[in-house]
């Protein structure tokens, strides 16, 4: 059984890899924390994912840009792909499953990474077309998969436009499918035009939102927990 | 004060000279579908054909009055010349810009690169000196000539992935700052290339290289020493432009030798303008979608306005104009820079 003094030791050090984005200690702590007999998802909520909130805040605070932000999700995936396959399923009463990627003449996929990373952490089955997606691969990619959850993303005004017609395409296939929209130029405005359920506006709030998400998420799980000990 | 052509004004304004108003003109891509269309112009099209590009280049001077003729449209034009492939999406029926299919370096080790020789030979530089050649007999005496090379980073960013690109400039700062002097090599050469053709002033594109990517700090010790050594080597009157986040390295920017310095709605201009002091260029700042092709005639006339009340020297939009741009907000703007006294 391991101690509350380890576990918090353990746990201040994933945090920190992730804030200093160091690989190798990300991969150390995790295999640490599995050796002691730390749950997995508390090495990944309590630890890594609490880092990367942090880093969240400091990339608000123009303390870090991408860069930076990049090489704290390559921390994070370490310590997650060593923690993953320990993960005890709870049932979140939430399917989880998402379609993601970055429209048609649009090359850039940051952004739509991020988000991906934190669907990846929540335990979210992720079908990631990549970037420079036809259109019409989105819909065929959710019904193919039944998909709860779409995302879109254009980094570029010039391709922001072509959302719209996924959009509509999958609400005319799937009037059920959740659909959020992501980019630099994407704004509330443009996501209740379009008819999208959410939007991320950049980077940084695409971190927000889908921290917000998880948080939900450890929320629900504290409440399964909670049921299961009552 | 004696009328002047578009072409004057923009030229007398370079010079630091007295103009009746703001000229009204762009850097970047500016071509309408209204343009496409008195043309019977597909979009994808467009880009691998001089006389076409010409054509939809000088459209939107000749409709609108808009100041300027620029060509080319796409960010290709320099990554192609070094051998990356393109796509222009010739069976989509949508507006969609070229784009890189494949990158030259895949990963650090691949970072050693050597330039081809005889780059202006290459892809669609000829095409692009062909472009401005006959850019310039149409309407070349009426309207500013100008066409736009990218930034070294931002190259950077075509021929290899972003993702690596951002993290090596953090872990790998030589070897990224040798890799974009080499890019300003090639930048050199086109931008040169282009003014033999004879451009009245030619933009550098560095859009990867805003605060909303990457600090200050990375922009002022690796990125502009090689912006200076392109801005020496450029003989037209030149600007240097970056998007998004701008206040902070507004300084660096006028530092970079530019002529002018172009920034866009994020930035706060009259800010910019105490600054850099009553004599700076400053170029702006309008959001080319949200506002000219969304907005209506109204939020058109309120924007463009409140750019010359903030003290642009030029009314210039924030990125590429999305083509789709209702004509009555390319009149709404034309109209109300037109009637503006200083």
């Amino acid at each position: 059984m391991v101690t509350e003094e380890k576990k918090k030791e353990l746990l201040a050090k994933l945090r920190n890899a992730v804030i200093q984005y160091d690989e190798d200690t990300s991969k150390e702590a995790s295999q640490e924390a599995l050796d002691v007999g730390m749950e997995a998802n508390d090495a990944i909520f309590n630890g890594l994912v609490s880092g990367m909130v942090e880093v969240g805040k400091m990339f608000e605070a123009q303390e870090y840009f991408v860069p930076e932000l990049l090489m704290c999700a390559d921390a994070l995936y370490a310590g997650l792909d060593i923690l993953k396959p320990h993960v005890k399923q709870l049932d979140l009463g939430v399917k989880g499953s998402v379609v993601i990627g970055t429209v048609e003449g649009d090359v850039h996929d940051i952004g739509k990474n991020i988000v991906k990373m934190m669907f990846d952490v929540a335990g979210f089955t992720v079908y990631d077309l990549g970037r420079d997606v036809p259109l019409d691969k989105f819909v065929a990619e959710q019904l193919r998969t039944d998909s709860d959850l779409v995302c879109l993303s254009a980094m570029m005004t010039t391709t922001m436009t072509g959302m719209k017609k996924v959009i509509d395409d999958l609400r005319a296939k799937n009037p059920n499918v959740k659909i959020m929209i992501g980019g630099a130029p994407v704004s509330q405005d443009v996501a209740d035009k379009y008819g999208a359920d959410g939007y991320a506006k950049d980077a940084t709030n695409a971190l927000k939102d889908a921290i917000n998400m998880i948080e939900s998420l450890k929320k629900m799980k504290d409440e399964v927990e909670a049921k299961k000990k009552g | 004060m004696t009328s002047m052509n578009a072409r004057e004004r923009v030229l007398k304004m370079f010079a630091g000279e007295e103009v009746d108003r703001p000229p009204c003109f762009s850097g970047f891509g500016n071509v309408t579908t209204e343009g496409l269309r008195s043309l019977n112009q597909n979009f994808a099209t467009t880009h691998l054909d001089a006389k076409m590009m010409a054509a939809a280049a000088a459209s939107t001077y000749k409709l609108f009055g808009f100041e300027c003729g620029v060509a080319p449209f796409d960010l290709c034009i320099e990554a192609e010349a070094m051998g990356c492939e393109i796509n222009v999406y010739a069976h989509s029926e949508d507006l969609l810009y070229p784009t890189i299919k494949k990158k030259l370096i895949h990963n650090e080790a691949e970072l050693d690169i050597v330039i081809p020789t005889g780059l202006t030979g290459r892809g669609r530089v000829p095409m692009m000196v062909d472009v401005i050649k006959q850019l310039k007999k149409d309407i070349g005496n009426d309207a500013a000539i100008g066409s736009f090379v990218l930034g070294p980073f931002t190259l950077a960013g075509q021929i290899m992935e972003l993702n690596d690109l951002l993290k090596l400039s953090f872990k790998k700062p030589d070897k990224i700052g040798k890799l974009l002097d080499q890019m300003s090599d090639v930048i050199i050469q086109v931008a040169q290339e282009y003014e033999k053709a004879g451009v009245d002033y030619i933009s550098v594109r560095e859009m990867g290289a805003t605060s909303d990517v990457l600090s200050p700090r990375v922009f002022k010790s690796l990125i502009l020493p090689y912006l200076k050594k392109i801005f020496e080597k450029i003989s037209v009157p030149s600007v240097l432009h970056i998007c998004g986040k701008t206040n902070d390295i507004v300084p660096a920017m006028a530092e970079s030798g530019a002529r002018a310095v172009s920034v866009d709605q994020k930035n706060d201009v009259a800010e910019t303008r105490k600054k850099l002091g009553p004599k700076a260029l400053i170029f702006g700042n309008y959001d080319p979608y949200n506002v000219l092709v969304a907005g209506t005639p109204d939020l058109v006339r309120q924007t463009i306005k409140k750019c010359m009340d903030d003290g642009v020297s030029a009314v210039w939009p924030g990125c590429d104009i999305w083509p789709t741009v209702p004509p009555d907000n390319m009149k709404a703007m034309m109209d109300e820079v037109k009637k503006y006294r200083r």
